[in-house]
């Protein structure tokens, strides 16, 4: 991962990307360490057959060739990670290669020597030539004790263990290049990363601030002039002193919104959305007659199709509120509930017999119906709970999708 | 949080109720001493203007209710209700802000806070307010208590079943969240007016019981002791 965590989903693919490049590299190293070990156990098979033909031991050579090609066959389809088990593993099946290459001399391979390149490919220099460095020495203590051939003289005694740890420690040194240049373009992506954020966090303090010269700032300049020029006067008006109060308390409530939406968190980015962030406009564009107000569990962040559909719903039930229940308050309440996500629309209007065939023969069922549509569109039931003169209450209740984020997950 | 039609404490004959206010702006600390005194059941006996200030201010004055503001300079505010809370037992706390960000709200409320008003609270809102807290009862506003049932659906308890809300207080706090009022929610209910109270009270003390649980997990988690000076 980079160093600098993705913070929310859209940033996921640019970490995932230098993932790819880091692994990559090493991912191609050990795909050519498996082809050389079928390579060697192709090679292996025909100086079986040879060994076989010729009337070398057939058990011998049947149970070799088996063991590495069960081997090789299950690093080739389990894919396996290299964990220091699988790595210990390969070893030791290598070990037992060098002894069975020193006691059978017509078997010998170099299959041992692809154990001492997996080491390397995966744990570097260091890896690759203590696995040689351990093979060379199985090497020579097989020579000594079981070789056909008698004990090697002199300098000859060293050459396993150095080919072999050239072998791990070459491949190491690979590994290791191509592991410094994916860290490098990783670096290199999380400095972009934070350069786009920087970038992303510049733009929002501008549009910030312009929203705050347009309207706080010009609402708090005329208050503070018409506040001087009523102190000045020896008559004051209640009802402008009045207006100006509506102002600041509008400029309060815009500068709240403003300042309590976390740019990163809310916005829609195009797959998800705040629902809060939804009902709190469909909330504001309630005409002045009726108060309302939204409460929430948190921000519920939905799939944006979700947010879209739940919050035409809202707008058509505020509408119904306002043109048909006499009502001078409505309040929306959202909160998830399990795995449903639910919606409340409730005022204090006049409330009504919740009889179908009278509401659509007075024209006031349609709405209804389409709030119902909506929901049910979306796998959810809209519940109506009123009666005259107790109000209305319309619930939504939706399934959700996907698990839920509140928030500030923290 | 403008919409409280609680059913509230009962205008109280006798003594009236002492008040310390806690705020960094002097003009502001006027202005509820001013709104506080005008109603005439309640006494301004002390002002802070940070909160250190207060923790020395109510240790002597020993009011009924705090009122306090967050952001000051200094120590935050939720720091001095969570000592006011540990040293002053029973004093009852409002918090007075103008943050109604919900991090602040939820905070203050676990830390001790009987309740969270906005500074665009009415003066009537606010020495209402004063009252009900006076008289033992949280203030809930339907926006902190939707932020509240969030809290509880939000964070397990891990079991814990002295930490968790009972069906019935869900129920209740989902009413509020709505805007309810408690009579009203007594009718919906069918309960009286006084269990919906009980309710809401038993919420709160969870609220705070799992306020200084955390406080205790954090602190074992960073292998301090309580800072008890």
């Amino acid at each position: 991962m980079s160093p600098s965590a993705p913070h929310h989903d859209d940033r996921a693919p640019v970490a995932g990307g230098s993932e790819v490049v880091a692994t990559g590299g090493v991912r191609a190293l050990a795909r050519g360490v498996l082809a050389v070990r079928w390579a060697v156990l192709a090679w292996m098979f025909a100086l079986a057959v040879i060994g076989v033909v010729e009337g070398r031991d057939l058990a011998v050579a049947v149970t070799v060739v088996a063991v590495v090609a069960a081997w090789v066959g299950w690093l080739t389809v389990a894919q396996p990670r290299f964990t220091p088990v699988v790595l210990t593993a390969d070893l030791l099946v290598a070990g037992g290669l060098v002894v069975v290459g020193a006691r059978f001399g017509w078997l010998a391979t170099v299959y041992p020597v692809t154990a001492a390149l997996a080491w390397g490919a995966t744990r570097g220099i260091v890896g690759g030539i203590v696995a040689g460095g351990v093979l060379g020495l199985i090497s020579v203590s097989a020579g000594a004790l079981i070789s056909t051939d008698g004990p090697a003289q002199s300098l000859q005694v060293l050459r396993d263990p150095v080919y072999f740890a050239l072998a791990g420690g070459g491949m190491g040194f690979v590994a290791t290049l191509l592991e410094n240049s994916a860290a490098q373009v990783r670096a290199a992506q999380a400095e972009q990363v934070r350069a786009t954020e920087a970038a992303a966090r510049m733009t929002e303090r501008e549009s910030l601030g312009r929203q705050i010269h347009d309207s706080v700032l010009q609402a708090l300049a005329l208050v503070h002039k018409r506040g001087r020029e009523l102190a000045g006067r020896a008559q004051v008006d209640g009802a402008e002193v009045g207006r100006l109060a509506d102002l600041a308390a509008a400029q309060e409530r815009a500068l709240r919104t403003m300042i309590l939406r976390p740019p990163d968190v809310t916005g829609d980015d195009g797959r998800h959305a705040s629902l809060r962030e939804r009902l709190e406009r469909a909330v504001a564009a309630v005409d002045g007659h009726v108060t309302a107000a939204v409460t929430s569990t948190g921000d519920i962040r939905l799939p944006a199709g979700h947010v879209h559909e739940i919050g035409a719903a809202v707008d058509q039930a505020l509408q119904n509120v306002v043109r048909h229940a006499h009502a001078s308050r409505a309040w929306v309440f959202a909160e998830v509930d399990g795995d449903d996500v639910v919606v409340d629309v409730r005022d204090d209007g006049t409330g009504f017999d919740f009889d179908e065939a009278a509401l659509r023969a007075a024209g006031k069922y349609g709405l209804l119906r389409s709030i119902g549509g909506r929901v049910e569109d979306l796998g959810g039931r809209l519940r109506i709970d009123t009666a005259p003169g107790r109000g209305t209450e319309l619930e939504l209740r939706v399934p959700v999708p996907a698990p839920v984020g509140q928030e500030d997950d923290g | 949080m403008s919409n409280d039609e609680r059913v509230g404490a009962a205008r109280r004959t006798g003594p009236p109720t002492k008040v310390v206010v806690v705020d960094d702006h002097p003009m502001w600390r006027d202005g509820v001493r001013a709104d506080l005194e005008a109603d005439g059941r309640s006494r301004v006996v002390g002002e802070a203007a940070s909160a250190d200030e207060a923790i020395t201010v109510v240790e002597g004055a020993r009011p009924d209710v705090v009122l306090i503001d967050l952001n000051m300079p200094g120590l935050p505010g939720t720091v001095a209700i969570q000592r006011i809370a540990e040293r002053v037992p029973g004093t009852r706390m409002l918090v007075l802000s103008a943050s109604a960000a919900e991090a602040d709200v939820l905070a203050a409320v676990k830390a001790g806070a009987s309740g969270y008003l906005l500074k665009s609270a009415t003066g009537d809102e606010l020495v209402d307010a004063v009252q009900q807290v006076a008289a033992g009862e949280p203030v809930f506003s339907p926006s902190l208590a939707a932020l509240v049932l969030g809290e509880f659906r939000r964070v397990a308890s891990g079991g814990d079943r002295e930490q968790d809300l009972t069906e019935r207080e869900t129920e209740v706090l989902r009413h509020v969240a709505r805007g309810y009022t408690y009579r009203e929610i007594a009718d919906r209910l069918v309960i009286s007016v006084r269990t919906v109270q009980n309710h809401v009270q038993s919420i709160l003390a969870k609220l705070q019981l799992r306020g200084r649980y955390e406080l205790m997990r954090y602190a074992i988690h960073r292998g301090l002791d309580r800072d008890d000076e």
